[in-house]
């Protein structure tokens, strides 16, 4: 397993901004696996608009016309608005845990310093430390931190942004 | 960026709420259902929709009992297609509820706007397996265009109002509501203010560049074809259709949906396109050097092998209100998002008047040279009884197909210029659709005359409503095209699949004129020629439900057809003279 997006053949990059109701990711998946996509990673968070989510897909439209993905997301119900950002550069970042359970090894502050890892928690046992960046970073962390005896690790899927044109064109809701 | 929001979520007033304080859940939503304007369901009572079931006589709404909740979908389906109104069925939990799946599916493919409101186990028990229990919304998500579990009895009415407005808007489809038992007791909150509900925007209106571009290359082209989908009749937009194919000199082609979209007979009609469409269209589409596509989708049936399809086209055209359509299958160099009578319209003052003679000729020179033809073997063929049936239809008769050869005879045959009456499952492909599907055709058409043609493999899937329909005092009229097998499978054993008949041949089949006649309808069977008008006369002229079966040639196949992974241009023509 590595960190760094997967580049599979077809990979697209979506944003999606939902209503955050009951069931939307059940939607959002199953709408991505009929179409026979695959959903590369997912990763959920709040966006700057009250009662929506926001989603940033990875997704291998295998087969399928590569705009498609992005398509069919945007004809369900729940979702506000989908943008397929593979072609806006976009800026990504990643959050990692990494649990570390010799703190004395030798050359990890320094290894930590070097990637701007922090620690969160530090024991005679473990030294958690946490890291964010753009995925590039994280996977470069672990393969160095692997050499420092790593003994467990997790990392997030990368959220983003588009770094060309700014943010998504916001969508007025006009309430009754 | 590429920002997809054609289908964005908006709110707007809805209407003022009238909630009583002592409604509970159920009764708002029946009152929901009669303030959209429904006035027929179709339904099956169980044990959790009964308080549904408790308060429905206190409201103007027909209830017609099914015998299964999958005729209830298909009655709803039929209901919509042939009144262009959004059909309501009703299902318990568990079983009842899943049972509406095929419906559903048969619904949405076709883009009708249905509602199925389900009964769900109280809210408390949900997820702890309790009788009767089913994850009906997971298991809809494929087939439904949206789907709701209700929460609170006080969301009814705005969840009501919002399933109506997303089933019949943009591409119409399939909603669910599933209503645990404990809201549809529970008291509703008093009288809110002002309700409101979602609406989802429709799709922009597409620029003018982009109408005349599709104008440039309609005026530019010398072969130019048009084919029709469904979109087109639920959009209205038939007139306009033909005005613009008149006006451009453009033969049209249909879609098995769009059967009816384009008169027939008309010296631009070219029927049926596709797997097992007319020889004259595939060559039309083969040959064509702009290729209009409205209100359609180019799934496999049309297109048969992608790289066969319409191979010297410079320019196609494709006419969607879903974005999603577009450059699905078919690349189209110019792709308009719209409805297709806005469109259409505006391609029509778009274009100059053509006329475009040679083309015409070539067109109709391979209309003669492959015609429509069957076997005259002395047995009864089933485009002789489609003929007998077509010459005594009216004005406003409909026609419900089921599926199968019954389905394309009856297409292939299709003669009419009126639009939206001919009805048949197209994209799943339902066996088993025609008889419920004609019922609720005929509860939303009471002054028409309705006519189901199936196949006896389709019938007995759904036989059971024969007694829905006499219950009901709906007089639809089934025609039984019998040739005691599975025809289309075993033309495809044949042609396809080494010659072998495996498990197609009905060893078994009743005697349908005598289970007519013990459902309460009227019954027949037919084999001689000379039987067919009197039959025919006979049943339509009984007040009541009516089955004839025609013992046709179980020989019998469709032609033309393109061999399966061929191009539309290597149909077979029927092997007989």
């Amino acid at each position: 397993m590595t960190l760094a997006p997967p580049q599979a053949s077809g990979a697209r990059l979506i944003s999606v901004r939902v209503e955050d109701r009951p069931g939307v990711l059940q939607r959002v998946t199953n709408c991505l696996s009929r179409r026979g996509h695959r959903l590369l990673s997912c990763a959920v968070g709040e966006g700057s608009r009250q009662g929506e989510l926001c989603l940033w897909l990875r997704v291998d439209t295998g087969r399928q016309p590569p705009a498609q993905a992005a398509l069919q997301l945007a004809k369900l119900i729940d979702v506000v608005e989908v943008a397929d950002l593979t072609e806006e550069a976009p800026s990504e970042w990643a959050v990692g845990l990494f649990d570390f359970p010799d703190p004395r090894a030798k050359g990890l502050e320094r290894e930590l310093e070097r990637f701007g890892a922090q620690v969160v928690e530090r024991s005679a046992e473990r030294l958690l430390a946490a890291l964010s960046g753009p995925p590039q970073l994280l996977e470069a962390a672990r393969k160095a931190f692997t050499s420092m005896r790593l003994r467990d690790w997790v990392c997030s899927r990368p959220i983003a942004l588009a770094t060309t044109g700014g943010r998504h064109e916001p969508i007025t809701q006009e309430e009754g | 960026m590429a920002s997809l929001a054609a289908f964005r979520s908006e709110f707007e007033p809805g209407p003022e709420l009238e909630v009583l304080p002592s409604q509970c859940g159920a009764q708002a939503l029946l009152a929901a259902l009669v303030r959209e304007g429904v006035d027929t369901v179709f339904g099956i009572p169980g044990g959790a929709n009964l308080p549904i079931y408790q308060h429905l006589p206190d409201f103007p709404i027909r209830h017609i009992l099914v015998r299964h909740e999958q005729g209830a979908a298909h009655m709803a389906d039929g209901y919509a297609r042939a009144s262009g109104r959004v059909g309501v069925c009703l299902a318990t939990s568990g079983p009842g509820a899943l049972n509406l799946i095929t419906g559903l599916a048969t619904a949405h493919f076709d883009s009708v706007p249905v509602v199925a409101i389900t009964g769900q186990v109280a809210a408390p028990t949900i997820g702890t397996d309790a009788f009767q229990e089913s994850d009906v919304i997971g298991s809809c998500l494929s087939v439904t265009k949206h789907s709701y579990q209700v929460q609170h009895a006080d969301d009814l009415e705005e969840i009501v109002a919002e399933a109506f407005h997303v089933a019949r808007t943009g591409r119409p489809g399939a909603v669910l509501i599933d209503i645990p038992k404990d809201v549809q007791q529970a008291l509703v909150g008093l009288k809110r203010p002002l309700g409101r509900h979602r609406v989802h925007r429709a799709p922009t209106e597409p620029p003018d560049r982009q109408i005349a571009a599709a104008a440039a290359h309609l005026g530019a082209a010398r072969r130019p074809v048009i084919l029709a989908g469904r979109g087109v009749a639920i959009a209205g937009a038939e007139e306009v259709l033909r005005r613009l194919a008149e006006t451009v000199d453009a033969p049209v082609g249909t879609t098995l949906l769009g059967t009816g979209v384009f008169p027939s007979p008309h010296p631009l009609g070219l029927g049926l396109v596709g797997f097992m469409g007319t020889g004259y269209c595939n060559l039309a589409v083969s040959e064509c050097d702009c290729l209009v596509m409205v209100g359609m989708r180019a799934d496999d049936r049309v297109t048969c092998r992608l790289d066969g399809f319409a191979p010297r086209a410079e320019h196609i055209i494709h006419i969607n209100i879903d974005p999603a359509e577009l450059g699905k299958t078919v690349d189209a160099d110019c792709q308009i998002v719209g409805d297709a009578r806005e469109v259409l319209e505006r391609l029509c003052v778009a274009v100059r008047p053509q006329a475009r003679p040679e083309w015409r000729r070539q067109v109709d020179g391979w209309r003669e040279r492959h015609p429509l033809r069957h076997p005259r073997n002395g047995r009864l063929q089933p485009q002789e009884v489609l003929s007998a049936y077509y010459s005594r239809r009216r004005r406003g008769d409909i026609t419900v197909a089921d599926v199968g050869l019954n389905q394309m005879w009856a297409a292939m045959s299709w003669t009419g210029g009126e639009p939206g009456i001919f009805l048949n499952s197209g994209g799943q492909g339902t066996m088993g659709f025609a008889l419920p599907a004609a019922v609720g055709a005929q509860a939303a058409n009471p002054d028409r005359r309705v006519f189901a043609v199936c196949g006896e493999g389709g019938l007995v899937m759904t036989l059971q409503e024969l007694a829905t329909a006499v219950e009901a005092q709906l007089p639809v009229k089934v025609l039984i095209l019998d040739n005691r097998q599975l025809g289309m499978v075993r033309q495809f054993q044949d042609d396809f699949y080494g010659g072998v008949r495996s498990q197609v041949d009905h060893l078994v089949t009743p005697d349908f004129s005598m289970l007519a006649r013990a459902f309460g309808c009227f019954g027949a069977v037919v084999e001689r020629h000379d039987e067919v008008g009197p039959a025919l006369d006979a049943a339509i002229a009984h007040p009541g439900p009516a089955v004839v079966d025609f013992r046709i040639d179980p020989e019998a196949g469709i032609f033309p057809i393109v061999p399966l992974g061929g191009a539309l241009s290597e149909f077979v023509e029927c092997p007989y003279p």
